[in-house]
């Protein structure tokens, strides 16, 4: 076979790759929206889910103020520690050893299955440390989910500013915190913020971890830390799997992704805004 | 009179070593030329004269005196607030202008805003920007030109008052007429500080230096007044460098 015949055949893989893959997001999200439109309105966003068994009838409000809440608190909590962690692997660390290890850490944390981080955060949190099935155990296992992802995308942020420009703070005799605090970290904002806003969607999207830790099938929106939460995933792992209402469940579907994309729009506009910058 | 001193410096990196006992005085308010082939250990000497040296993993023997005292019984940070150092390429941090200039005074507890703005405004007047840029002190510093950069920069470093101020090959990413602005800013602050500048451009070092050393393969080969050394080198090897490159 001719290079040429060769190179048009892998031209033609790659595009008829590529359209497959557009195909089947578009299509997800032309059926989800065809089926899950007829159920969104007023009520069905604003209202408390009612009915017997719950849920058939009614809105998804609390499930979807809870999932904010549940990404807030857990990107919160991953964030910080996410954030401390690449500053110290990348401005601390002497020891290569050390940043290998921690690396090994980062990779398993985000390779461990999400039931996993659930069970996990059943036992600790829930049973151990008598959180109880609530808001604040379910934003914390969440958090540790979504920490690996913050922590890679902000390393690498902190390995790409100018070594030159972090020297020229320390050639003014000025503190390795202070650099961090006033120049490296604002420097990486957009960068930041944008990682985080891309974790909170992926922690949003995620049933296993909140099934065992707090999320319940019905709840008003919660008053505190403590008390247990609606999740749109789980709601509609619970539309769907108790057969309660397919087309509640496809409204749920419709506005979770929706919120997913304006997150995802966010996270992107941003990173871009930051790219221009530098 | 003599601010830094050298005594049997060497500096290595890991086995390699890359400075071999140099002992030189520099001079107090006075611009002092340090020449030599790339690779001989120029930059090297400067950041051990801050003791940045650490910072990039390197090691020195021997004694370096500030004002009569060894280097090492100051605090590190003190020494980088005294002794100042621009780089060879500009770096300006990407935020206005103001900001790049009241970072490190914040840092030293100056809180008061009339203070800053003076700062500010003393810092662009003596490194010649103040006219140029208009006043308009909120423009981000990266949208400047490289030798309006490279100012800003050697403007920053003084903010911190320093008595010492090592540029590294400042102007050798510049234009002609860039380098002419920094030169005739140079002689001028030479008066309130004591300038030590690595340069490749043996012209330049002749231009505005008082004294000049030639450093070789890390071996301080020669070192005394710019005019003697260009005019009467006294090594051979001197010589030839300076005839090599003119010729």
């Amino acid at each position: 076979m001719s290079e040429k015949i060769k190179d048009s055949l892998f031209k033609i893989w790659i595009i008829l790759s590529t359209l497959l893959m557009f195909t089947v997001v578009i299509y997800i999200f032309g059926y989800i929206f065809k089926n899950g439109i007829a159920s969104i309105n007023m009520e069905f966003i604003f209202g408390d889910p009612k009915g017997i068994p719950i849920g058939s009838e009614g809105g998804i409000f609390p499930a979807i103020i809870g999932s904010l809440f549940l990404m807030i608190i857990a990107c919160i909590f991953a964030s910080i520690l996410a954030i401390s962690t690449a500053v110290y692997t990348v401005f601390y660390c002497r020891f290569k050893k050390i940043e290998s290890i921690i690396h090994l850490i980062v990779q398993c944390m985000a390779g461990t299955p999400s039931i996993i981080l659930g069970l996990f955060g059943y036992t600790l949190l829930v049973l151990y440390l008598g959180l109880g099935r609530s808001l604040l155990s379910a934003g914390l296992t969440l958090g540790i989910m979504i920490f690996p992802y913050i922590e890679v995308r902000v390393e690498k942020t902190l390995r790409e500013i100018d070594k030159s420009i972090v020297e020229s703070s320390y050639v003014l005799g000025i503190s390795k915190a202070y650099t961090i605090f006033k120049l490296i970290l604002p420097i990486c904002k957009k960068d930041i913020i944008s990682a985080i806003t891309l974790a909170g969607g992926f922690a949003m999207g995620a049933a296993a971890p909140i099934i065992l830790t707090g999320a319940v099938i019905f709840a008003p929106i919660p008053k505190s830390l403590s008390s247990p939460v609606m999740a749109l995933p789980f709601h509609l792992y619970i539309l769907t799997g108790e057969g309660i209402s397919l087309e509640k469940a496809y409204g749920t579907a419709l506005v979770l992704i929706m919120i997913l994309l304006i997150i995802n729009i966010i996270s992107v506009v941003l990173n871009m805004r930051g790219r221009e910058h530098s | 009179m003599d601010i830094l001193t050298t005594n049997n410096l060497s500096v290595s990196y890991g086995n390699r070593k890359v400075l071999k006992d140099l002992s030189m005085n520099i001079m107090e308010n006075k611009i002092t030329a340090i020449i030599g082939p790339s690779g001989c250990g120029k930059s090297t000497l400067l950041t051990t004269l801050n003791l940045m040296i650490e910072e990039n993993g390197g090691n020195f023997t021997g004694k370096i005196f500030f004002k009569d005292k060894d280097i090492l019984s100051y605090e590190k940070d003190e020494i980088r607030r005294r002794i100042g150092m621009v780089f060879q390429k500009p770096t300006p941090f990407p935020f206005s202008i103001y900001k790049n200039l009241t970072y490190a005074p914040k840092y030293y507890g100056i809180k008061d805003r009339l203070k800053l703005n003076s700062i500010v405004e003393d810092t662009l007047r003596k490194v010649g920007l103040f006219d140029e840029i208009n006043h308009d002190i909120n423009t981000k510093a990266t949208k400047l030109s490289g030798g309006q950069q490279q100012r800003l920069c050697i403007g920053r470093a003084l903010t911190v008052e320093p008595e010492v101020l090592l540029l590294d090959e400042p102007c050798s990413q510049l234009d002609f007429k860039n380098t002419a602005n920094i030169e005739d800013m140079l002689l001028k602050l030479s008066r309130d500080y004591t300038i030590v500048i690595v340069t490749h451009n043996l012209s330049q070092a002749k231009r505005i230096s008082d004294y000049t050393a030639f450093i070789l393969d890390g071996e301080l080969i020669e070192y005394g007044e710019t005019e003697e050394i260009f005019t009467n080198p006294k090594d051979n090897r001197t010589k030839e460098y300076i005839e090599g490159i003119y010729g």
